[in-house]
């Protein structure tokens, strides 16, 4: 049995882009995702951050094939996502859960707690009989640390931090290996927040899951994941160990990033030096040729358009980065042939 | 010493609920000196939002009843009859809110909402005021200022448009800037921008500003004083650094550390530590408890004050002289703190 759980290779999600308005000036092609490489292992709490628009959602989407991927591989415990048929797929679905954004939208509003904490369990039959479905649903949340005396109330009657617990509860149900967790703090207050991130990391250890923990949030990401992983573009530009990444990044927009996350320290926050990075993120329906930060990036030099990077070591062991700083290593844009890679070592 | 911008007395705001009377507001006393930034934080439903709202009089009148006395630049905006209020509303005081999509008209262009704002306040034609205009585009930062007038809403970023909302707040050079959760919709990097904006302006102007927010890391940065809301009332407020670093407050406490740190130190087997938490939710404004309103959440209650009476708001450390040579003492209100014991 193989170490990794979720395996992304290459992964494209793009999207036809169809001209609005009266001038119909040619649609074009939106790369939400765009050659994202990305090991999640078994047990392992991958954090994903980016800015909106970055594709992180999208990501988590394809991952659990809740979006088609245009072009790359997806393998899930060794078997190819994008090849299952409607059996495989529902065992899919079955192994690997979401909790979404908003605890507004993602619950039915007509179906009481136990309704909708029990579907799975009807969909996939992992409890047959009325009684012992009842008693998996209390047994559910209380987990996620809710009375059981509420799985008869209606969604309109809970908090958000309760209604996230609902949809916890609800991602659990199926007994999942793999929870991609998109934006699953992002609606609750402060004081809220806190209480859903202790729980996600105890269920985490509890029950052995792998997480995905898609947010724009740095610190609360920081603080919950093993392994990050920042996306800038439709790519993933630095991956990894979390303690790294967040002390010591090493590719400019990570440190960007970083340093413009506030911290309620004043004193620390008026010794910081924010690195404020110029103009907006390029449209990704235009994306820069060659490294795709470049427009952006204060470090930039001649290789930058000319070729695109490729994630390769840079820092502390298991951390990678895509940037030239670290030697230009990718795929030279002009080059027709895939395999022209060209690699300079780092001086 | 100068004087205050805004002085606000005892604000107290009720709003008139299917399920009666909410207590939002619950005498709220504070100032703003020019050129200073106070920092209202708290959580949804503590009334940071409802209590500025009140101020400029944007609380429909039919449900809410306001209270108390709001001196901005010695004028009382609460007994101001509302020709007056419009009057005051843009030179007096601008108001920046979280969703710039919402706040601007979508039908039309950046150019005609900046403009209307002028020339409501301002006898000017309409060539200086677009000329205006583009000026205040460009001192907010936006690219090529001339052609953004004539662009709409959805044609920008909410980075960009928020540097709208922000232009057309100061365009008429306001005594004081409120600004409700404005960066919270944004991403960090962009969030940075629009805060050295806001501050360069605030040099430049002079302007005072009531920066409402969540977010405990953004008040860090800019804030010179810090106001804690909790149930309508303030718990806690005192300079940055007093609330920040030396909370008094059990509220207080329990926010921070609720925060995950970005810094935090790592353990010998990469652990972070749990977060601490403040169990429970708020209290609904329907409802506030007797006595102290933190005390059913209150890691440390055990005062047989705190559930029958309220703990006035006490100073708790020694006074500081801030930037305008104004006593900037640190004060609680809680039976729970060491100092007050």
């Amino acid at each position: 049995m193989s170490d990794v759980l979720v395996s992304a290779r290459g992964l494209e999600v793009h999207f036809p882009v169809r001209s609005v308005g009266l001038r119909r000036t040619g649609g074009g092609v939106l790369r939400a995702v765009d050659g994202v490489d990305l090991d999640i292992h078994r047990g392992e709490t991958v954090g994903l951050v980016g800015e909106s628009g970055c594709g992180k959602s999208t990501l988590g989407n394809a991952l659990l094939r809740l979006v088609p991927p245009t072009g790359g591989r997806i393998t899930f415990d060794g078997s190819d996502v994008t090849a299952l048929d409607r059996r495989g797929l529902k065992e899919m679905r079955r192994r690997a859960g979401m909790v979404f954004q908003d605890p507004f939208a993602s619950l039915d509003p007509r179906r009481t707690v136990a309704q909708t904490v029990a579907e799975p369990l009807e969909v996939h039959k992992l409890r047959s009989g009325r009684r012992e479905r009842a008693a998996r649903v209390g047994e559910l949340l209380e987990m996620v640390g809710l009375d059981p005396a509420v799985a008869s109330r209606y969604p309109h009657e809970f908090s958000g931090g309760q209604r996230q617990r609902v949809g916890i509860a609800r991602a659990l149900a199926g007994e999942p290996d793999f929870l991609v967790c998109d934006e699953a703090i992002a609606s609750l207050d402060v004081s809220v927040q806190a209480q859903v991130l202790n729980l996600l990391r105890r269920l985490q250890r509890q029950l052995g899951l792998t997480l995905l923990f898609i947010s724009h949030d740095l610190s609360a990401v920081r603080h919950l994941s093993d392994r990050i992983a920042v996306m800038y573009l439709g790519r993933v530009v630095e991956v990894g160990p979390a303690a790294t990444v967040a002390s010591d990044p090493q590719m400019p927009y990570t440190q960007a990033l970083l340093s413009a996350v506030p911290v309620p320290h004043p004193a620390r926050e008026r010794a910081r030096q924010r690195i404020v990075l110029r103009g907006d993120v390029p449209s990704p329906s235009a994306v820069p040729s060659g490294c795709r930060f470049r427009t952006r990036c204060p470090y930039v030099f001649e290789p930058c358009p000319d070729v695109d990077p490729a994630l390769q070591p840079a820092g502390a062991p298991g951390q990678l980065a895509a940037c030239h700083l670290h030697g230009v290593v990718g795929i030279p844009v002009a080059d027709d042939t895939p395999e022209g890679v060209t690699t300079t070592p780092t001086s | 010493m100068t004087a205050p911008v805004l002085e606000v007395d005892d604000l107290r705001v009720q709003l008139r609920t299917p399920r009666g009377t909410a207590h939002v507001v619950n005498g709220l006393s504070y100032s703003v000196g020019p050129g200073e930034t106070v920092a209202v934080v708290g959580e949804s439903g503590s009334g940071k939002s409802v209590s500025v709202l009140a101020l400029l009089g944007l609380l429909p009148q039919r449900v809410a009843t306001v209270s108390g006395r709001a001196l901005l630049q010695g004028e009382d905006l609460l007994s101001m009859p509302p020709e007056r209020l419009r009057q005051v509303r843009g030179p007096g005081a601008g108001m920046v809110f979280q969703d710039p999509m919402t706040s601007l008209n979508p039908v039309l262009t950046v150019g005609r909402q900046i403009v209307e704002g002028l020339r409501a306040h301002a006898d000017v034609n309409a060539a200086a005021a677009r000329r205006r205009a583009a000026e205040l585009l460009g001192e907010v930062g936006l690219p090529d200022p001339e052609r953004a007038l004539d662009r709409y809403p959805h044609e920008l970023s909410g980075g960009m448009r928020q540097r709208v909302v922000i232009a057309i707040a100061l365009s008429n050079s306001p005594a004081l800037l409120i600004a409700d959760e404005a960066t919270t919709a944004l991403d960090v990097t962009v969030q940075a921008q629009i805060i050295d904006l806001v501050e360069r302006l605030q040099t430049d102007h002079g302007t005072g500003v009531i920066w409402i927010t969540h977010d405990l890391g953004v008040v860090a940065g800019i804030a010179d004083r810090v106001l804690v809301m909790y149930g309508g009332r303030c718990v806690e407020d005192g300079t940055v650094d007093d609330v920040l670093e030396r909370p008094a407050h059990p509220y207080t406490r329990g926010l921070l550390g609720s925060l995950p740190d970005l810094a935090a130190p790592v353990g010998p087997g990469g652990e972070v530590p749990d977060l601490t938490t403040v169990p429970g939710l708020p209290p609904p404004p329907t409802d506030l408890p007797a006595g102290c309103v933190f005390w059913p959440r209150c890691p440390v209650r055990g005062d047989a004050r705190c559930e029958t009476e309220q703990p006035p708001l006490v100073q708790v450390g020694s006074g500081r002289s801030g930037h305008f040579g104004r006593e900037l003492p640190h004060r609680a209100a809680t039976w729970c703190s060491e100092e007050v014991r």
